[in-house]
């Protein structure tokens, strides 16, 4: 099979040519250039003959369906034998149409409009042609055939878009370009608005959360308030203990300067050891460290 | 009284009707198909750049306290998830009494070129989840991204893992790119045959429309020609046409691809696999899939050729989560989302599954 879609057209357009002149004219003659015009001219004869039959209601409807799908049949053979079939395209139509026949006249009555008829005929061939064109399009010649199409005609697009900025950018006139570079920016723009939106709906969460903290916190508060009184008190009630003890101190070192002064009792006297600071002392190291 | 024209036809003849049949389909050929989708009732709680998130407002009590976050592909347009009333994901969940919230990429300009799966996965998600938490006074959420949104979810999943993600649902979501796995994309979008940077680099966003052909050329004889066999039929026997309308109107709303994200897209993922390696990195972040540990439903289709059962499946080897289904639906890529058997099949199957899930 032609791997290019127009040599393969070209071939099968050429063959059913052939064919068509062939059976038209009889002559056996199978190298007998294709005739265009002639095929053209007898097939309007064909559709005219049939139109004019379906007009004058000559003739049963279903016969008339027979009538052409047998003439059409029979063409489609004569046309593959005499002209060949390179591409295997006409065998595969052939098979379809043949196919067809049976299918519509295994019992089947033949509709009398040309639509229900040619669903018929859609829905008995869909599957063939589906699969058939399935075949062609997946092949890797017409692969190599769409790649170059698609190259060509992308390099001439961009080649016509080029051609058209630079004309209406010749004339003074905004292009595409501008407006897309605008439309850029504006859609920057609300980029920064959606930012800003989004920051302020976060601060909004973050402040209804702390709200939603904030008895907890006050009661935390008073708590700790409550603390600092206590403590303070605590301090106070500390500051006059001291105060009591160091007047307490100040008469036990009266009380003994006065039994140093009396050398007849030196029994009671508590002895202090050399380098230990007196009670006093102590007592107010003491103080000072709290 | 004889009512004839001065054609000859009375009103209402079956030569009348044919013309306005056929005046019918022509219009929808030539001006494409008109519905009315995306009609749950919603509002716009938040916007970034292009994008919207949209709040559905509940038709019943809010039964679940976790929320849904939707989150869908960069390409065509999420109403699919809310096709049309009666045929609709959204509609459903929201029934059910979920929260459900959908994240809208919009339409992206010119001037979006550059944005790419960094920007989505690292600044737009995140925001979202963020204002859809604040919105829903929830500190979790459900995950569920369709297609390309639930590779871009997994993604999240993988750099943002804990809380506040709950959960995580994947709806044919493409994980693994290898070749075989892939179908005729993974001929197409070979290295050898496709170069992204040639189509991005002309279009800059790549056109909705060429994406679509991608996608339709993997069955052209269904979608270019049996979609117009099932209208005509559909209009000749007056069979109801609102669904086709509102999926023709869906598949042919395609949106821009951006430059940056479609190179990353083909190359990164499609052409070098890099997601299952976890050579993936956003903004320097690697992203690994084995980070993902919350519970995760996956779900694909047997008939999907846009993702494959093997690329969604290729997850579950990955996830660190113990708890994790993998959930194969008889039908295509769209079709698991939309019309009978999504209702009989897919919308119970992530209801009952998230029921316990998000309490």
């Amino acid at each position: 099979m032609p791997a290019d879609p127009m040599e393969a057209w070209e071939q099968w357009y050429g063959a059913v040519s052939k064919g068509w002149s062939r059976a038209v004219n009889g002559n056996g003659n199978k190298t007998a250039p294709p005739d265009p015009l002639s095929l053209y001219q007898t097939w309007l004869k064909s559709v005219s003959t049939v139109q004019e039959q379906f007009l004058r209601g000559a003739g049963d409807p279903q016969e008339l369906w027979k009538q052409w799908l047998e003439v059409t049949t029979d063409f489609w053979r004569k046309a593959a034998e005499a002209g060949g079939d390179p591409t295997g395209l006409m065998k595969q139509w052939m098979e379809m149409m043949e196919e067809t026949r049976n299918r519509l006249f295994a019992g089947m009555p033949l509709p009398a409009d040309p639509f229900t008829f040619f669903k018929q005929w859609y829905d008995a061939t869909n599957e063939t042609w589906s699969s058939l064109v399935g075949e062609v399009i997946g092949t890797e010649k017409f692969m190599d055939v769409s790649s170059e199409f698609l190259k060509t005609y992308a390099s001439f697009y961009a080649t016509m878009r080029r051609a058209s900025e630079e004309y209406f950018r010749n004339l003074q006139l905004p292009t595409r370009s501008d407006i897309a570079r605008v439309a850029e920016l504006i859609v920057n723009l609300e980029e920064k608005v959606d930012q800003i939106d989004s920051e302020l709906e976060d601060f909004e969460d973050g402040a209804g959360s702390s709200l939603s903290q904030l008895p907890v916190a006050l009661q935390k508060l008073s708590a700790v308030e409550q603390l600092e009184q206590r403590t303070g008190s605590l301090e106070q009630r500390l500051e006059r203990v001291e105060g009591k003890l160091d007047t307490l101190l100040a008469s036990l070192d009266k009380l003994a300067a006065r039994e140093e002064a009396k050398p007849a009792a030196p029994a009671r006297r508590t002895k202090r050891k050399p380098g230990t600071p007196s009670q006093k002392s102590a007592g107010a190291a003491s103080k000072a460290e709290s | 009284m004889d009512t004839r024209d001065e054609t000859g036809h009375k009103p209402g003849s079956s030569f009348e009707d044919a013309l306005k049949k056929y005046r019918e389909g022509m219009q929808i050929i030539l001006e494409g198909a008109k519905a009315d989708t995306g009609q749950t009732p919603k509002e716009v709680i938040w916007t970034k750049n292009k994008a919207k998130l949209y709040h559905y407002q509940p038709a019943t009590p809010v039964t679940y306290p976790v929320p849904i976050l939707l989150v869908y592909a960069l390409i065509n347009r999420p109403y699919v998830l809310d096709l049309m009333p009666g045929n609709s994901l959204v509609e459903f969940l929201v029934g059910k009494g979920f929260n459900v919230y959908m994240l809208d990429w919009g339409t992206p300009g010119d001037e979006d070129k550059n944005l790419s799966f960094d920007n989505y996965v690292l600044d737009y998600i995140p925001q979202a989840v963020k204002k859809m938490l604040r919105n829903a006074h929830a500190g979790e959420f459900t995950l569920l991204g369709y297609c390309m949104g639930g590779t871009m979810s997994a993604m999240y999943a993988a750099l943002f893992p804990g809380k506040p993600l709950k959960n995580l649902i994947l709806l044919t979501a493409p994980i693994g790119f290898t070749a075989d796995d892939m179908g005729l994309f993974g001929l197409w979008t070979s290295e050898k045959y496709f170069d992204p940077d040639l189509l991005a680099d002309a279009y800059g966003n790549v056109p909705g429309e060429v994406i679509d052909s991608g996608n339709r050329m993997l069955k052209p004889v269904t979608n270019y020609v049996g979609t117009y066999v099932t209208m005509w039929d559909r209009i000749l026997q007056n069979k109801p046409m609102d669904t086709w309308l509102a999926m023709s109107k869906w598949v042919n709303d395609g949106v821009p691809f951006p430059g940056a994200a479609f190179k990353q897209w083909i190359r990164e993922f499609y052409q070098q696999n890099k997601l299952v390696k976890g050579e993936i990195k956003l903004r320097g972040q690697m992203v690994n899939l084995t980070n993902i540990t919350c519970p995760v439903l996956n779900i694909a289709g047997t008939k999907d050729h846009i993702c494959t059962p093997p690329q969604a499946e290729a997850t579950m080897r990955l996830i660190s989560s113990q708890d994790k289904e993998f959930y194969v639906i008889d039908a295509g890529h769209v079709g698991l989302l939309t019309g009978s058997n999504a209702r009989k099949d897919l919308w119970p199957k992530i209801w009952r599954w998230l029921e316990p899930r998000s309490q």
